[in-house]
């Protein structure tokens, strides 16, 4: 389940006003994620949750409901 | 009077000859393509059967184009299949799964750089040390920079886990050997070739209409365009460019970037149409490369199957592992990853200096974004069709002064081509070369105009060919068959992609 500052922070940082973001939606749906700006989003999170990924954890994530998957299990770990 | 049968002849066309693989323009192809299209819909229910016959065939074109060297193809084949196996079954995180993980990165890598780099680096040492090491002598299996790639995608998603191992050995070996994707790509992904594999064949009539269609596009692009301006002209300005005028370089140049468009295109386009008979979806690898409106644009639809790779398993992770320097950090991922597209093309610096040069293209893109939209949006340029033209042009010229490097014979000779331009222009000699060689110019135009069209009208011919009785579309392939031994009198030339 996507949720609400999960969601607010990836909007805010690709200056979106409103976007609909499910589980299974892919970076490459969302306007403005690409692979350049990937790394901002992926930044802005971090920041956001107070988390550190591994390269490999994002590089695994095939949607944006495992990208939250893994915020969550980063901050159960907290 | 009896047939005098030489067989030793016979024996040819089932044995390796060098340099003369079973291209998809030869009628030996053709012949032995009918034969198998006829066995395997013979066992088009009998799984085992279809898979082994292509299986064979496969390896059979790949010993064809590669002699005995079509072991190294079975090695890394079996190679990958274990590392996936044992990769599947060993625990996350422990340090025998990344022993074997980085054994078999060394093992593909290290094959791949043993044949195609090794006298590149002994011609580097010698340079640096003054040194006389002898070239060895190294046979460069075709394909093999395609297939090596293929193989390291499967085992990196499983290393990933974002891809489960197969369990068929049969299938992973059809995966690697098909002889569609084999010799020079598109470079097809494990997870969407796998399940075509495993699927029963189903080749609906509409397959069998666009393959016949690709087909007769790719011979049309590969012989007629590539093939005959490649040999009339542009090797012929390629080979001594101080010999003749910036006129004549000019539009040598741009005949190259139509050639090397039309050459690697018109094979990938057979390559989709002959897998399309058989019942398969292969990646698609070109999308009207000349109609980007940007570097990055013209990335996305110039050999797609080569860029994604590199941005999924080189890009990704390195801009992962740079993300702290944010921009910069982008910048240097983008670089190192347009330099190995460059390296990856051949053990020559003129393709270094073609990668360096996108490399630089897309960086200083990186850097000039946000500049060019506040200077678009106050000339209110922003989206206007005035702006999408410019920028079409410019890409495009950037584009054709990256490929002057990729076909000279080294980086010198490259700037001669391009001091020729500036320096020796004589506009002059345009209106002698279209009476000297009015074909080149017509088959250039053809070539452009046909790139140019727009996307629907394609679509619309397409379909046209798809609607129609099979029995038309085996005419009109049989005239595109004949119109293309006109124009091969000058020979067969192997793909430029070959080399890679």
């Amino acid at each position: 389940m996507i949720s609400e500052k999960f969601k607010k922070t990836i909007l805010n940082e690709l200056n979106l006003d409103d976007f609909d973001i499910q589980d299974d939606t892919t970076a490459d749906q969302v306007p403005g994620w690409d692979s350049l700006n990937h790394i901002n989003v992926i930044l802005a999170v971090e920041k956001a949750f107070d988390v550190h990924f591994k390269g490999i954890e994002v590089l695994k994530c095939k949607n944006i409901g495992e990208l939250q998957k893994l915020v969550n299990t980063k901050l159960d770990q907290k | 009077m009896p047939f005098n049968i030489d067989f030793s002849k016979v024996l040819q066309l089932f044995t390796y000859q060098e340099g003369d693989p079973l291209l998809f323009s030869t009628s030996f192809f053709i012949f032995f393509f009918f034969t198998l299209l006829l066995f395997y819909r013979l066992f088009a229910y009998k799984k085992n059967l279809r898979i082994f016959t292509l299986i064979i065939f496969s390896l059979f074109f790949y010993y064809k184009a590669a002699g005995e060297y079509f072991l190294i193809l079975v090695v890394m084949t079996v190679a990958n299949y274990y590392a996936g196996q044992i990769l599947g079954n060993l625990k996350e995180g422990t340090g025998k799964r990344r022993f074997i993980f980085v054994l078999t990165l060394v093992v593909n890598l290290g094959l791949l750089g043993y044949f195609k780099y090794t006298n590149f680096f002994i011609r580097i040492i010698n340079d640096i040390s003054s040194g006389h090491i002898d070239a060895l002598d190294i046979f460069l299996p075709i394909g093999i920079s395609f297939y090596t790639f293929k193989g390291l995608s499967y085992v990196i998603d499983i290393y990933m886990r974002t891809f489960q191992p197969v369990k068929s050995f049969r299938d992973f070996s059809l995966y690697m050997f098909f002889f569609a994707d084999l010799l020079i790509g598109p470079i097809d992904r494990a997870a969407d070739m796998l399940p075509q594999i495993q699927s029963d064949i189903n080749v609906p009539k509409e397959n069998i209409g666009r393959g016949t269609y690709l087909i007769m596009s790719g011979l049309f692009k590969k012989i007629v365009i590539a093939d005959f301006i490649g040999l009339n002209f542009v090797d012929r300005i390629f080979g001594d460019p101080t010999r003749y005028t910036g006129v004549e370089n000019l539009l040598a140049s741009y005949a190259y970037t139509l050639q090397l468009y039309c050459d690697f295109s018109g094979y990938t386009d057979m390559a989709i149409g002959v897998a399309l008979l058989l019942g398969f979806n292969i990646m698609d690898n070109f999308n009207a490369p000349f109609k980007a409106t940007s570097i990055t644009d013209f990335w996305r639809r110039w050999h797609i199957s080569l860029s994604s790779w590199l941005l999924d398993y080189l890009f990704a992770p390195l801009q992962m592992k740079l993300r702290n320097l944010r921009i910069y950090g982008n910048a240097i991922a983008l670089f190192i990853t347009f330099v190995a597209i460059g390296f990856w093309h051949g053990s020559n610096w003129t393709f270094i200096f073609f990668g360096f040069l996108h490399g630089l293209y897309m960086t200083a893109s990186i850097f000039l974004k946000k500049p060019k939209t506040k200077i678009y949006n106050k000339l209110k340029l922003t989206n206007t069709k005035i702006l999408k033209f410019s920028q079409g042009v410019i890409t495009f010229h950037l584009v054709v002064f990256s490929f002057i490097f990729f076909r000279a014979f080294s980086i010198q000779s490259g700037w001669d081509v391009v001091n020729q331009i500036f320096s020796f222009f004589k506009g002059v000699v345009f209106m002698q070369f279209v009476d000297a060689y009015p074909m080149i110019i017509i088959l250039m135009v053809i070539g452009y105009v046909l790139h140019f069209l727009p996307e629907k009208l394609e679509k619309w011919t397409e379909n046209f060919v798809v609607r129609m009785p099979i029995v038309i579309q085996a005419l009109l392939l049989t005239a595109m068959i004949l119109l293309v031994i006109q124009f091969k009198f000058a020979g067969l030339q192997p793909n430029i992609y070959f080399k890679f």
